[in-house]
């Protein structure tokens, strides 16, 4: 599986790829962001591991621009407390992040978690149209693709995780726990609001599409996609 | 600021530039506030005890009217004419009013009819003067002279209706009650400009000074510009010397934040590193390896709490203000307490509660309790007791029975690194940043963090936050 790490620190490049290389990916490493846009819309990559601070262009503009074009799995490496940076990268679509100076186990398992998801289409391959309906939406296991009115809502990875997940339960809570588990692989920590990010991301693209409001925050323990009108 | 300086050592350059010199200005105004109460005395001692004020008769004014006085006394010898005669002659009657002052009052004659509030009688102390010119509230007088008539002696005065009191007259005319209240204004009005032209400057100076000292480093003494007498260059001294604290604190504090930016990228590595030599280890090394990570992992926490103290401290940190129930928080924040309590064999007791939802960074509150009970717990002989109470404000207090701390180093307590004594291990895991945290969260949630120290024994931390409803 091919992995494009974008970051300055060539030092820290080569001992990921190899650490990486270890545990069975290929890893690209460019250390600056023109580079690494012009890569990541040349080729298809399983995954980028994007670092904010970047010469020429930075993370975010990177991801912004990235984004326009492709849905390609993001995840940030920002600098721990910094809050805002996490907060931004989340709203322009980065899949996830991950707080520098980081444990190599720890990005290993957000790796995984976000990696595993392409072997999962791998494994189904064409099988079946698994198909989930509920009201005007439509999810497409099998295509990992998400319709509102018929109309293909353009979801990152994470994103459509989460709706998938929110729709196979719909009627019922959800806690940010298990979303968090589910999707992003790792426990939620206490007061993050990366899940609120995602699921404000997805309501805002169906909202492009129909203004009824479908996901419910409960307050203080998850959200739940309402079923009938 | 040095050359003003100098110019103040060459011996009586005041006499140059007195404004420059305080000294002057004190001696100016002293002089001007005794000058003002010497003229306020002489003001009132001169009070007449009637409403006329005279004074000597000269020149072609005095003249004239012993012209006059000559002419009538003339006319009556001459022409045979009475006294009411001669004055009712138009030549006289069309010039000024004259009036002939007899001993007996009603034998009295004026040459025309005054006007209704002339009061003439007023008059009559003068008539053993020399002539004189009479100042009276309405009118002015001359005279008298003395004009034999065979109907009597008669004291001639002329009578000026239209001539309004000189001002200085006029003052000395007015009421008793309104001269010793202008006296009184007077005073006040100057000795009040003058304090206040001394003590303005000090104040200001007083206000920046417990401003700056409260750790207020922007705050600057409020000096005019041009002010260039001793206060005046105080002033801009002691300005000068508060930029270069803040400026001084400021890079020093910089410097950390920098520092500890710049250690990430190579503990990164490290980290890496470490990961990819565990890989590949024999079991011996393992532990060894498992030391450097805990190591990098300490390091890690304190430059994590390094760098998120300056940004508090500086203010840059950007609150994320979300709706919380205060209780949520606390409890996320008691379940882990409680945890580590047990782990010491500590017990942690909580009274009272806090049902409300306020605006706040909630990562914040729980680090800066988290920070707060874990020192209480390190410390805690037994028990730590936490008090909620809700009143116009959230009041949170957390008490321990350890040994507390000496009362100079209460406040020194929530400074970055500071250690009460030496013998305290760095082995506790703290990083010594975790009241400095508290703090500065708090203070960022426009709440306040102090700390005492209880009767019996033991620390006492009480945070009071004010509640924030809307965003």
């Amino acid at each position: 599986m091919k992995l494009l790490m974008i970051d300055d620190d060539t030092g820290l490049c080569e001992l990921l790829s190899e650490y990486l290389t270890a545990q069975g990916y290929t890893v690209e490493c460019v250390h600056d962001g023109e580079q690494g846009l012009k890569k990541a819309l040349e080729h298809e990559y399983a995954l980028i591991l994007l670092d904010v601070m970047l010469p020429k262009l930075d993370g975010f503009e990177v991801l912004k621009q990235l984004r326009q074009k492709k849905l390609t799995p993001v995840i940030m490496l920002t600098a721990k407390g910094e809050d805002f940076d996490r907060i931004f990268g989340l709203e322009l679509g980065a899949d996830d992040y991950i707080p520098k100076p980081f444990n190599h186990r720890e990005l290993l398992a957000r790796v995984k978690a976000i990696t595993r998801r392409i072997e999962h289409i791998a494994s189904l391959g064409n099988t079946s149209s698994n198909k989930l309906t509920v009201n005007n939406i439509i999810i497409n296991l099998a295509a990992r693709e998400a319709y509102v009115d018929n109309n293909e809502l353009s979801l990152t990875g994470t994103e459509y995780e989460v709706l998938a997940l929110l729709v196979k339960n719909a009627g019922e809570v959800v806690s940010k726990e298990q979303i968090s588990e589910e999707v992003l692989g790792r426990r939620l920590a206490s007061f993050d609001r990366s899940i609120d990010m995602h699921v404000s991301n997805i309501r805002k693209k169906i909202a492009e599409y129909n203004s009824s409001e479908r996901i419910k925050t409960m307050r203080g323990t998850g959200y739940v996609f309402i079923r009938g009108e | 600021m040095s050359l003003s300086a100098e110019s103040k050592n060459t011996g009586l350059a005041w006499l140059k530039h007195p404004k420059d010199f305080l000294f002057f200005k004190i001696f100016v105004w002293f002089w001007l506030t005794v000058i003002g109460t010497i003229t306020a005395l002489v003001f009132l001692s001169n009070i007449a005890t009637n409403q006329v004020s005279t004074e000597e008769l000269r020149g072609p004014m005095k003249k004239n009217l012993e012209y006059t006085a000559k002419s009538i006394e003339r006319s009556a010898i001459k022409h045979k004419k009475t006294a009411a005669e001669i004055l009712n002659h138009p030549r006289l009657a069309k010039r000024k009013l004259l009036y002939l002052n007899s001993d007996q009052a009603e034998n009295s004659l004026t040459s025309r009819l005054p006007a209704d509030d002339v009061d003439l009688n007023i008059l009559n102390f003068t008539k053993t003067m020399s002539p004189q010119v009479i100042f009276t509230e309405t009118y002015q007088a001359f005279g008298p002279v003395k004009v034999n008539l065979p109907e009597g002696t008669f004291y001639l005065y002329e009578i000026d209706e239209s001539h309004p009191a000189p001002f200085l007259i006029r003052l000395k005319l007015m009421p008793i009650w309104l001269k010793t209240t202008i006296a009184l204004l007077a005073s006040l009005t100057l000795s009040f400009i003058f304090s206040r032209n001394l003590i303005a400057p000090i104040n200001h100076l007083k206000q920046a000074a417990i401003k700056l000292s409260k750790g207020d480093l922007t705050a600057r003494a409020n000096i005019n510009e041009n002010r260039r007498d001793e206060l005046g260059i105080l002033g801009r001294d002691f300005n000068s010397m508060a930029s270069q604290i803040e400026q001084l604190v400021t890079a020093q504090k910089r410097l950390l934040a920098d520092i500890s930016h710049e250690l990430r990228s190579p503990l990164t590595r490290l980290k890496m590193a470490t990961g990819l030599a565990q890989m590949q280890a024999s079991d011996a090394n393992q532990t060894y390896l498992e030391r450097i990570e805990k190591e990098a992992n300490q390091l890690d926490k304190m430059i994590a709490d390094v760098l998120q103290v300056s940004r508090l401290e500086a203010k840059s940190q950007t609150l994320s203000l979300h709706k919380q129930s205060m209780q949520v928080i606390i409890n996320h924040v008691l379940n882990d307490a409680q945890f580590e309590a047990k782990q010491c064999n500590k017990t942690l007791q909580v009274e009272g509660e806090l049902n409300l939802d306020i605006y706040c960074d909630e990562s914040l509150i729980a680090s800066a309790l988290e920070n707060v009970l874990r020192n209480a717990i390190k410390y805690a002989e037994h028990t730590i007791t936490i008090k909620l109470a809700l009143t116009e404000t959230i009041n949170i207090e957390i008490n321990d029975d350890g040994p507390g701390v000496e009362p100079a180093n209460l406040t020194r307590l929530c400074e970055p690194f500071f250690r009460q004594s030496d013998a305290r291990d760095r082995t506790s895991g703290g990083t010594g940043l975790g009241l400095a945290i508290a703090k500065n969260a708090i203070t960022a949630h426009a709440g306040n963090l102090t700390l005492h120290n209880q009767k019996q024994s033991g620390l006492s931390v009480k945070i009071v936050l004010p509640i924030k409803k809307q965003q």
